[in-house]
């Protein structure tokens, strides 16, 4: 339905890993140890069949950092963690130093930067492999419900489709997992199946 | 340039007037705009700035991940943002301190945006921000929040834990006890003849003396598991885990002595004339609905019965009350 076979998933998830690899690295170097990225899988699905089960969302309350995607096709691009995940992970970054209860605004900074190269990381792996350039607004950082970002994500008719990554981030032996989530539009669907279709074909 | 130009002011006295730095690289790296702000904190004047690597502008060198970060933001043209909280002080730019002062580096956030050049370059703009005064802020909140805190819990006459702290602690050293299944101790205390030594030396005295007391009690305390609290007027109570039904008795003929060793004066108390106290101890592990705290009370009672200055032990289980018996 959505255009992109079992091949064209595969091509993404290996493109989307190189990215998180990158990601990685970015990471590393900030933090001083060693984190590793990986993205087990890519699904992509209509917006309306997006639930909290594909989104492995539980209750509670989660970190979402945005950026909007220009270029060959648009997206809207979101990468979500619980929201415990996210403190225990912006706290792992930032050491002892600071007490995150105490200082909220640096953590939302903190998140919003982390977000910003996962987000990066994954769009320039893609725009460097099936060549072509995207533009983005900044980062932003939210705090939602699930039922909040589920509204969301269906409430988007100019964009019926959703790709969505499972991202699995350790950093110093802890373990989390993520979702990054790409709201795409038809035509935007379209056109990244034609780039990922060039791409198969050069490579055929 | 047309709609800079059809505007009624230069947008160079604009990025002069900001209070923000801005610092505009070629592909290459290489300045082409530093603002006053930047020329302010960097102590580098925009024309020996101009034309230079950006790593080489500054006197010092620019941090590594900030390097990454210019670099992909002008490899893949997409925006990055450097937070305060994972890298503190990226480029070399300080707070004007006062005179004879070291300056101090300034926190820094710090956003890079791709821009075009009117050459169709492919440029960056770097905003910076000065992010100490509100870690500044962020510091003041949690202090106060941590003095309000204290202040709280505990005793304003004394300076040791109030009721309120008490009362929360004594239930969480109750709930792990009974999870750990380990015994804990409760002494309940009291001053002797608080009231006629009140009467008689007047309340400046008794608040001089409970002070005195409760700084006796606390200084015999050496675990950070045990706790002193002031329980009410002249009552104190102290919570101690982990201690054999012995050793714990051992610690309150230790206390009884430590406050009658303070030697002070009470005419009224017979046979010693000076302040004692009484102790109502309680050790057990608590199950169920066992209430340490009335047991302690019970023993404390039976204390001042006996002719205080003293400690009477209750053990937590009635049985064994019995068999004492």
């Amino acid at each position: 339905m959505s255009g992109l076979s079992e091949l064209h998933l595969d091509a993404l998830a290996e493109i989307f890993s190189i990215g998180a690899g990158r990601a990685a690295l970015s990471l590393s170097e900030i933090v001083g140890d060693e984190v590793h990225i990986s993205v087990p899988y890519v699904q992509v699905l209509n917006s309306e069949d997006i639930n909290s089960a594909t989104l492995s969302l539980n209750s509670g309350r989660f970190g979402a950092v945005s950026q909007h995607f220009s270029g060959p096709f648009n997206a809207e691009a979101v990468l979500l963690f619980t929201e415990e995940q996210a403190l225990k992970i912006v706290s792992d970054m930032m050491g002892s130093q600071m007490s995150l209860e105490e200082l909220a605004e640096f953590e939302h900074e903190a998140m919003c930067e982390l977000g910003n190269i996962i987000l990066n990381a994954c769009l320039s792996a893609m725009a460097d492999i099936l060549h072509f350039t995207l533009e983005s607004s900044l980062p932003h950082y939210r705090v939602a419900s699930a039922n909040e970002i589920l509204h969301r994500f269906k409430d988007n008719s100019d964009q019926p489709y959703v790709m969505l990554l499972h991202i699995d981030l350790v950093i110093e032996k802890r373990h989390t997992t993520g979702n990054l989530v790409f709201l795409l539009s038809s035509a935007s669907l379209t056109n990244l199946v034609i780039h990922v279709d060039q791409f198969l074909g050069s490579i055929a | 340039m047309n709609t800079i130009t059809t505007k009624r002011f230069n947008m160079e006295d604009i990025s002069n007037a900001i209070n923000i730095g801005l610092i505009v690289v070629d592909a290459d790296s290489k300045v082409l705009l530093w603002n006053n702000w930047i020329a302010k904190h960097s102590d580098i004047q925009e024309a020996d700035a101009l034309n230079r690597l950006l790593e080489n502008a500054f006197s010092e060198p620019v941090s590594a991940a900030f390097m990454t970060a210019l670099k992909n933001t002008l490899a893949y043209r997409l925006p990055v943002v450097l937070s305060t909280a994972l890298h503190r002080t990226p480029l070399p730019l300080y707070n004007a301190s006062e005179a004879n002062q070291p300056q101090t580096r300034m926190y820094q956030s710090i956003t890079i945006t791709p821009i075009q050049s009117q050459q169709d370059e492919s440029c960056c703009l770097i905003q910076v921000t000065d992010s100490s005064t509100s870690i500044k802020r962020e510091k003041m909140l949690r202090s106060h929040s941590e003095i309000l805190k204290k202040e709280a819990t505990t005793d304003g006459l004394t300076d040791i834990n109030n009721r309120r702290f008490f009362d929360a602690h004594y239930e969480i050293a109750v709930a792990e006890a009974k999870r750990q299944k380990h015994p804990l101790s409760i002494y309940m205390i009291d001053i002797d003849f608080f009231k006629s030594y009140n009467d008689y030396y007047g309340h400046i005295a008794g608040d001089n003396a409970i002070k005195l007391v409760a700084g006796a009690l606390q200084s015999q305390l050496s675990r950070a598991t045990d706790i002193v609290a002031r329980y009410g007027g002249e009552e104190f109570v102290l919570v101690m885990p982990h201690l054999p039904q012995a050793t714990a008795e051992q610690f309150a003929e230790k206390l009884r002595r430590a406050v009658f060793n303070l030697a002070i004066p009470h005419i009224n108390a017979s046979p010693f004339h000076r302040l004692t106290i009484s102790i109502g101890l309680c050790t057990g592990i608590p199950e169920n609905d066992d209430n340490l705290l009335n047991k302690a009370d019970a023993a404390l009672y039976q204390a001042k019965q006996k002719g205080r200055n003293q400690y009477i032990s209750l053990p937590l289980c009635e049985t064994h009350e019995y068999l004492e018996q």
